[in-house]
């Protein structure tokens, strides 16, 4: 191609076709005061948003793209990895074309999208900047690959979708997961949440029942129990205040990560073997994985 | 599409009707300012010696009009609005090719965009994003949460873009994928580039 005028206008002209289409499937959510956040007809009578931005768990409305306005219940909440879903009556709104996040390389042309009045979907335009493997927010949520952009993630553009130059959505851009990067939870990791947020309303959480802290050990490192708590899965399997972990499934534990790794996914019932130092003598100790209460630390 | 020739001959185009605006009130008097070179963005709109610009960025009758091929010459205010933040100079020597205008209400969100200015005293600098809307600023964006000062109407329209501007961008102009100017760069709010809409200028400078 040798005309560039025409290359570059042809250009244009796809990056507002991809908003026109992925637009098609993004909504205003009216959840907290004054400024709306985005969120993704994610599948027939469900809207993806960021949980961070969801104020308010009654009286919430929608905006569609035809401008109409209309209520939405609450489904359920996941601090863990910034994600809510609400329920819309179906056929509202066109749903959204999910792409693979796993295509995204470095330098690929992106666009995040947000609905923040009647005027129309909005843009904001930029780059993949790095992907990667699995990793953990800082909320503890997993997130099944890092995917971050150069995007600027306007106020009001939370919740809404990362979109390639085709216009199929990647993820939900948070702008709270990794401040100020823009990053992207993939489309992975959304359907899990949401499948879950779905069933339950929550997403259950591994859960011992015990603090800890991370302690150096003639062998390496482990993490000591300085408190236990009645009735817990620690409690029940005779762990004691001043009993060391230094092995979980047969793997050493020096870090919480490590013990947040194997608490995660669908951990809760899950019987796991411990290697535990108490008075100088290591010791093996069997403990079921319970389901950590709701409504205590994080949601 | 060689990567050379992205929206080059677009920007060179616009680039050679920009130029810079150095108010006589900081040029003459404080040396800080005028080192910097001027410390606004304007560009040719009728005939070669009818510049327009932003009105914050002229404070007095008179300004510093420098072409880009380097020429100082002597521009006079012939047209203000302030509440629009648009203001129009005539300097008959600058000869300088005028601009062609687009139409904001025509360009879909998404649509490529890019700000010729001096951000932060870079001369003729090229920023590159994607169109938003044309209307009021966003609810809940900084300014259209403080009452409106001195009778503004906060519903009048702006051409919002995803595209970054500094200080050195005011008055400069933004323009479509053809170069056709869309918008003067008047202010950032919340991150948020915003332009008077170019079909503004027409009837706000035959007012003033």
């Amino acid at each position: 191609m040798t005309d560039s005028r025409s290359s570059i206008a042809a250009l244009s002209d796809q990056l507002a076709d991809a908003v026109a289409a992925a637009g098609a499937s993004v909504v205003a959510v009216h959840a907290r005061p004054r400024l709306p956040s985005t969120g993704v007809h994610w599948k027939d009578g469900v809207v993806v948003t960021t949980e961070g931005t969801v104020k308010q768990e009654e009286d919430i409305t929608v905006s569609l793209p035809d401008g109409k306005r209309i209520p939405a219940t609450f489904a359920g909440r996941d601090r863990g990895t910034d994600l809510a879903v609400l329920r819309i009556p179906p056929g509202s709104l066109r749903v959204a074309e999910l792409g693979d996040p796993a295509v995204l390389r470095p330098g690929n042309l992106v666009l995040a999208l947000g609905r923040l009045d009647e005027g129309g979907a909005r843009a904001a335009f930029g780059a993949v900047s790095a992907t990667g493997g699995k990793w953990r927010a800082w909320k503890g949520g997993e997130i099944d690959r890092w995917l971050q952009s150069d995007l600027t993630i306007y106020p009001g553009f939370g919740g809404g979708p990362l979109v390639d130059s085709t216009g199929q959505i990647h993820g939900i851009n948070s702008g709270a997961l990794s401040r100020p990067l823009a990053t992207t939870i993939p489309v992975g990791t959304v359907n899990r949440v949401v499948a879950q947020l779905l069933e339950r309303g929550y997403v259950p959480r591994g859960w011992i029942g015990a603090a800890m802290q991370p302690v150096r050990t003639d062998e390496g490192g482990g993490l000591l129990l300085v408190s236990i708590e009645k009735d817990t899965p620690a409690a029940k399997a005779g762990l004691l205040l001043g009993d060391v972990i230094v092995t979980i499934d047969g793997k050493s534990l020096e870090s919480f990560d490590q013990l947040l790794d194997v608490l995660s996914g669908d951990s809760v019932g899950k019987k796991v073997g411990l290697d535990v130092v108490r008075a100088g003598k290591q010791r093996k100790i069997e403990v079921v994985i319970g389901e950590r209460p709701r409504g205590r630390g994080r949601r | 599409m060689p990567s050379d020739l992205f929206l080059g001959d677009a920007a060179a185009r616009l680039r050679a009707s920009v130029v810079a605006i150095v108010d006589e009130a900081h040029g003459s008097g404080r040396g800080r300012r005028a080192s910097r070179g001027g410390h606004g963005a304007g560009f040719a709109w009728r005939g070669g010696d009818l510049f327009v610009t932003s009105a914050h960025v002229v404070s007095t009758q008179k300004a510093v009009v420098v072409t880009p091929d380097g020429r100082a010459v002597e521009g006079r205010v012939v047209g203000r609005d302030v509440d629009r933040d648009i203001a129009l100079l005539h300097a008959p020597e600058a000869r300088v090719p005028a601009v062609t205008c687009g139409d904001p209400y025509a360009l879909r969100p998404g649509s490529l965009v890019f700000a010729v200015g001096h951000p932060l005293g870079v001369k003729d600098a090229v920023s590159v994003g994607v169109f938003q809307a044309v209307r009021a600023i966003p609810r809940g964006y900084g300014m259209a949460e403080q009452r409106p000062r001195r009778g503004r109407n906060p519903f009048i329209p702006w051409v919002q873009a995803d595209v970054r501007l500094a200080p050195g961008n005011s008055g400069g102009p933004i323009a479509d994928v053809e170069g056709n100017v869309i918008g003067v760069a008047a202010m950032i709010v919340s991150g948020l580039a915003l332009a008077v809409p170019a079909p503004d200028l027409e009837r706000l400078l035959s007012n003033s």
